[in-house]
């Protein structure tokens, strides 16, 4: 593309004063953007990403400056030393930004149509009346379903994926030259996710707008860009044509970036393989209660319908879905961390429905869970021995503190952690290594069985295909079972045998994983798989799909 | 294998001191408030004289000017007062006569004092050589000197403070503790309960309950009744506010590894749960402190909280509330700079605490 440059940004640095010392966040960047262009900015958590989009529209913290000889040309106006005044009649109206979580970018107190009229009135002159059909204008365009309703609705009335739609709205309210979408659909599920995309390009089609994308979706950034730059550690590793950085990367580390996509298989499972934990007509509800005080009425929302699963020894089930199938309610179900109403769930061929809590007690070591958010998994006022010694204090392994000591630090090296982090804090670890540190917590207890409740979600890619070899070489290595809680196919598909499909508290599919995610038979897993899969099923014939 | 962090990175406690030092004004509060402890510590020794120490030959008798000069520098002196009849009021003044001069001698034994009831000293910071006086915020109607009944008010005041918000801080917090990580029936029961005392009318309440202690116990007794009924009706907020939070921190997953490992709910409560509030009830007990001490003075100053011999702020401030005394006796008012001084320390850092303990500031 030879369009004239939209914007162009030089020697952008970005500095944070912490209480612990100053944070380089960004060191000295440049990259240009040419209208109607797509400029992907791909890099893990951490790499200045965000902070870099939010210099150019000049709207980070006050505890961030950005580096005096900064050059940020935006059509031909140096706009680095603009005022506030000046860069409130650019934001909104020729550079718009999409947020990350639509949930917190819209202010629950006003109804959306108002909210993308605000923006609309604030940069244009026009009687409300007019905005007001603007908006439903508007939401035509980003094709939410009755927008002449929708305008009166609270962004609570909406799913994640319609308040996206309300935001992209806003943004192209004034029909902006440059559109900056900070991860637009990362708190997205994977089918929305690609139908927000789709949105997003045709959008830019017909208004011939600039985007910078940012992302750590290497899926995402293949499909819809048309140049990328790599950042890592605030400063950028590579930059070019999207399609020559996948074909050919030059950085190390950009080549470590696109290997790190899941790759390989699970090891096959020994035939005649015993069952391990076997969950029969499992049935979970909860209970709201509504009506007035004197006819009080409760409302059972089923969130597990009868379900059935078994997990033999050695076997990597997976469970997929979209948010809100109940997944993970099933899953806690069956370890017995969730009530379930109904069902018979055995482990080991030992009954462990009914039992209280107490009565659990004595499985607790045997049977483990790896939960979501590293960052709330452990507790911040703990050192990290005495998070992994509490499981040995409270069952009793290990006579003597120096005992115990032994096992933390055996775990440690399992985990591939060096012993010396035993007396660090959680805070002073990345999102990977602390996922380390609660598999290790797991692992202490010598257990058969772990529940991984989307392990890999919140972290970044590379790290993710590391923990994810972790996972399979623990499981050779001690013989574990795991119960592999995903939304994410190709997680699934490289470390689970089977894979159980669910959809809003039913199981939709099930079967091998090969079987399941190769000729899907029910539409909605058909569409899961497009979702994630579709990118690299319809790239240039010299890109196979991912492995 | 990951390498750790190469640089240890700081821990929370160490993260707070830092952000509380760059808190000049939390840091001014931090060292009013080291004072005033230090005041109450040592009040025996900051005193010149005891609490009940009587000089009868000055009676109601006016602040003495630490002078320094008498025709030449010399070492710091007061005068005593002589007293002059107003021909045609009948009002007796005082008046400063050079003719009774008493030279301030530093480290002069007097009166017996002891530190916490420990240790007993006869040695004071200063004081004026045998049989004469210095008052330098002037004495009573019984010739008690103000200064030092003003220092040793300051133990007794502060002494309440600590005492209330440490019972009030325990019951609230067991109370809250327990009632947000049972929750249901213990929760619901329990919540009404808090209800219940928090709609009482503070102040009525407050005199009722005051009513009922014999008048003729011992002051230690009507103390402690004292102390127990400011607990009565403190405890609630903590409670409220703790409950909340043990709620949040209860789905937290790392309380449900916790679980997930078979750990009792004793030890998850003390693990897990408390460290994980200590914070908010630490800013909580400092915002205590100057809300009881006020309390406290007010009801003293009304006559119905500590009782004497015992001294504490209010109780000073009682002999001036009515006009006549006052206009008789003004520096008797002097508690009232103390409480300013010790509430503004307080809260101020009670503010910086918050904001050095606030996880989310980063400045």
């Amino acid at each position: 593309m030879n369009n004239p440059l939209l914007l162009d940004i030089a020697d952008v640095s970005v500095d944070f004063r912490t209480i612990a010392g100053t944070v380089n966040a960004v060191r000295r960047i440049g990259f240009a953007v040419r209208h109607g262009e797509t400029l992907a900015v791909v890099g893990e958590s951490g790499s200045g990403k965000s902070v870099t989009a939010r210099a150019i529209m000049s709207m980070l913290a006050t505890n961030a400056t950005v580096g005096a000889d900064a050059k940020i040309v935006f059509d031909g106006q140096d706009i680095s030393n603009y005022s506030e005044e000046q860069m409130c009649q650019i934001r909104g109206d020729r550079i718009a930004m999409i947020f990350q979580e639509p949930l917190t970018s819209l202010n629950p107190l006003y109804r959306v149509g108002d909210q993308v009229a605000e923006n609309i009135l604030a940069h244009r002159p026009m009687s409300k009346s007019a905005a007001a059909a603007e908006v439903v204008r508007l939401f035509e365009e980003v094709r939410l379903p009755e927008p002449e309703a929708r305008r009166a609705q609270y962004p609570h009335q909406m799913s994640g994926g319609q308040r996206q739609r309300v935001m992209i709205a806003m943004a192209l309210a004034n029909n902006p030259d440059l559109l900056i979408a900070d991860e637009p659909t990362t708190a997205l599920d994977v089918t929305v996710q690609a139908e927000i995309l789709a949105l997003l390009k045709s959008l830019q089609r017909k208004h011939k707008m600039a985007v910078i994308l940012i992302t750590h979706d290497l899926t995402v950034v293949r499909k819809t860009s048309d140049q990328v730059v790599v950042m890592r550690a605030g400063e950028i590793v590579e930059r070019g044509a999207t399609e020559k950085v996948f074909k050919d990367p030059q950085h190390e580390y950009t080549r470590h970036l696109l290997a790190s996509e899941p790759k390989g298989r699970p090891d096959p499972l020994a035939e005649g393989a015993q069952p391990l934990l076997v969950g029969q007509n499992v049935r979970v509800s909860f209970k709201t209660k509504h009506g007035s005080f004197f006819a009080r009425k409760t409302l059972d929302e089923v969130a597990v319908n009868s379900l059935s699963a078994t997990i033999r020894k050695g076997e990597s089930l997976g469970l997929v879905g979209e948010s809100g199938a109940g997944k993970s309610t099933f899953g806690m179900a069956l370890i017995r961390l969730i009530h379930a109403d109904d069902g018979t769930i055995k482990f080991d061929d030992v009954q462990i429905d009914g039992r209280s809590r107490k009565q659990m007690r004595p499985l607790r070591p045997r049977i483990q869970v790896v939960f979501q958010d590293p960052f709330s998994s452990l507790n911040p006022r703990m050192i990290v021995r005495q998070i992994i010694e509490e499981g040995l204090i409270v069952n009793s392994i290990g006579a003597t503190s120096q005992a115990r000591k032994q096992i933390i630090a055996e775990v440690l090296a399992d985990v591939q952690m060096p012993a010396d982090v035993m007396d660090r804090f959680p805070h002073e670890f990345s999102g990977g290594q602390r996922q380390r540190i609660a598999i290790a917590r797991s692992l202490a207890l010598r257990p058969e069985f772990i529940l991984l409740d989307e392990p890999t979600s919140a972290l970044d890619l590379s790290i993710q295909a590391q923990i994810i070899d972790l996972l399979r070489v623990l499981r050779a290595k001690h013989g574990l079972s795991y119960l592999f809680i995903s939304h994410d196919l190709k997680v699934v598909r490289a470390l689970c045998h089977n894979v159980l499909v669910m959809r809003n508290g039913e199981i939709v599919e099930s079967g091998p994983t090969e079987q399941v995610l190769g000729e899907p038979r029910t539409a909605y897993t058909k569409r899961l798989v497009n979702a994630a899969f579709y990118a690299d099923a319809t790239e240039p014939a010299d890109q196979s799909p991912a492995d | 294998m990951y390498e750790a962090p190469a640089q240890a990175s700081l821990s929370y406690w160490q993260l707070v001191r830092r952000r509380l030092a760059a808190n000049r004004y939390g840091m001014a509060g931090m060292f009013g408030c080291v004072l005033i402890i230090a005041t109450a510590l040592f009040a025996g020794f900051l005193a010149p004289y005891g609490r009940e120490t009587k000089n009868v030959a000055a009676i109601y008798s006016p602040p003495q000017l630490v002078r320094v000069y008498d025709g030449q520098l010399s070492a710091p002196f007061v005068y005593g007062f002589g007293e002059e009849l107003d021909p045609i009021t009948y009002e007796i003044t005082f008046v400063p006569d050079p003719a009774q001069r008493a030279e301030i001698d530093f480290w002069v034994t007097g009166d017996t004092w002891s530190l916490l009831g420990l240790m007993e000293f006869s040695t004071h910071l200063f004081g004026t050589e045998p049989g004469k006086f210095i008052h330098i915020l002037g004495t009573d109607n019984l010739g008690r000197d103000v200064f030092s009944r003003m220092l040793y008010g300051t133990q007794i005041t502060l002494l309440m403070g600590f005492v209330v918000m440490a019972a009030a801080c325990l019951l609230g917090v067991a109370v809250g503790v327990t009632s947000g990580y049972f929750s249901g029936n213990i929760d619901a029961v329990t919540q009404r309960i808090v209800e219940f005392v928090k709609s009482f009318p503070d102040l009525p309440l407050y005199l009722a309950l005051v009513a009922l202690i014999p008048r003729r116990a011992e002051p230690l007794t009507v103390f402690i009744l004292f102390a127990a009924i400011l607990v009565l009706l403190r405890w609630t907020d903590i409670s409220r506010e703790l409950r909340g939070k043990v709620i949040a921190i209860r789905s937290m997953e790392y309380v449900r590894a916790a679980v997930a490992v078979g750990a009792s709910d004793p030890r998850i409560i003390a693990r897990h749960i408390v460290p994980n509030t200590s914070s908010h009830i630490i800013v909580w007990a400092t915002y205590q402190l100057p809300e009881i001490i006020l309390l406290e003075t007010f009801l003293s100053f009304l006559g119905l909280g500590v009782q004497a011999p015992m001294v504490s702020w209010g109780t000073i401030l009682n002999q001036v509330r009515d006009t006549q005394a006052l206009v008789a006796a003004p520096w008797l008012m002097a508690p009232v700079g103390m409480i300013v001084i010790s509430v503004l320390a307080f809260n101020a850092f009670g503010d910086g605490l918050r904001d050095a303990m606030d996880p989310y500031s980063n400045e």
